[in-house]
């Protein structure tokens, strides 16, 4: 499954979002009138009920999503040559897609998947660091097991 | 919040080696709104400022970036921005594209880049007990006297501080056979100790 997290709202419609992305078939979630705090690394998704974030907001339903995809894009404004803090904070309260636990994999020290592998790609407007972004891309789907799907102005 | 903040463990410690060298520092919480203003403030008055926060995927976390677009470009005086940048990974590879990120931040804020203290390994600080913390957060205390002789992170003592950059295949063989064990008991202990009654790698919403 594909899953978007357009946080543009309406400044992006759906028909745009999807002529931009590779695969045809996906779900479009728009985050931009959702109440989502952001991560504050309280550990709790980790030590005390794993896999649950202490945060009750309209997050919990887009980690349900992520647990059954395959693919997930972001749709993000930018700021500073990087996301913005509303691209950023759907990314941040991903953790509890993974475990405290630590394990090497692909030749680093990671923390261990709690489900599968997840790639990860980025639609985004503004000037923004290209190459900062896509390489962000690249990393933040390497610890989560997966690939990256390429970082798309 | 405040109370098990790795962050925070560090700067208080980092802060004594800074008084111990002659500076004086006002400290704003970032995590609480409420001091944005006086935060903003002391940004816009002071000749130095200093970030300090825990890498959160590969990057600034959000609620950092949100303050940061509140800041304006204006200063009183020349000023220079600062960071220390931990993470719970030991290799210094890991915050690498959070360093590019930070390189070029400054003169987007008006300001001149002071350079990045990076360190990891702080997981254990939250889940060890008081006296190690007290260890680990210790060298923190001669960056804080380094910081307050030179006036920023562009020293090779600062950037030696960082530590290895990757390990090695065979410290990863040794630190998988000798050392992983330990640490993934020492978190599965912690949790029990919160209050867990689940496994680390549970589940929650499989089908």
């Amino acid at each position: 499954m594909n899953l978007v997290l357009n946080t543009l709202g309406a400044s992006i419609d759906k028909e745009t979002i999807i002529a931009l992305l590779p695969d045809k078939e996906v779900e479009i979630i728009d985050t931009a009138d959702m109440n989502i705090a952001h991560c504050m690394g309280c550990n709790q998704c980790w030590l005390k009920t794993p896999g649950i974030c202490a945060i009750k907001d309209d997050y919990e339903n887009i980690l349900k999503k992520l647990v059954k995809a395959d693919n997930i894009w972001l749709v993000s404004d930018t700021r500073f040559g990087f996301l913005d803090y509303k691209g950023k904070r759907m990314m941040d309260r991903i953790m509890p897609m993974l475990n405290m636990t630590i394990g090497f994999r692909d030749g680093w020290m990671r923390h261990e998947l709690r489900y599968h592998a997840l790639n990860i790609g980025l639609l985004y407007q503004g000037a923004a660091d290209q190459a900062l972004l896509e390489d962000w891309c690249k990393r933040t789907a390497a610890n989560i097991g997966g690939h990256s799907l390429g970082a798309k102005l | 919040m405040q109370k098990y903040s790795n962050t925070d463990k560090i700067v208080h410690t980092f802060a004594k080696g800074m008084e111990e060298g002659g500076v004086t520092w006002e400290l704003h919480n970032l995590s609480n709104r409420k001091e944005w203003d006086a935060a903003r403030e002391a940004f816009i008055n002071n000749e130095r400022t200093l970030i300090a926060f825990p890498l959160y995927v590969e990057c600034v976390p959000s609620l950092m970036l949100e303050f940061l677009e509140t800041l304006p470009k204006e200063h009183k005086q020349p000023a220079e921005l600062s960071f220390m940048l931990h993470g719970g990974m030991d290799e210094g590879n890991e915050f690498r594209l959070c360093e590019r990120f930070l390189r070029e931040l400054p003169k987007q804020l008006g300001c001149s880049y002071g350079g990045t203290l990076i360190h990891g390994g702080s997981f254990r600080i939250r889940t060890a007990p008081a006296d190690q913390v007290a260890k680990m957060v210790t060298p923190y205390f001669e960056m804080g006297q380094l910081f307050a002789q030179k006036g920023n992170f562009l020293s090779p003592e600062a950037t030696k501080f960082t530590g290895m950059e990757q390990y090695p295949w065979l410290v990863r063989k040794m630190v998988s056979l000798l050392f992983l064990k330990k640490v993934n008991g020492e978190f599965e202990q912690f949790a029990k100790d919160w209050g867990c009654t689940s496994p680390l790698g549970d589940k929650p919403y499989s089908e």
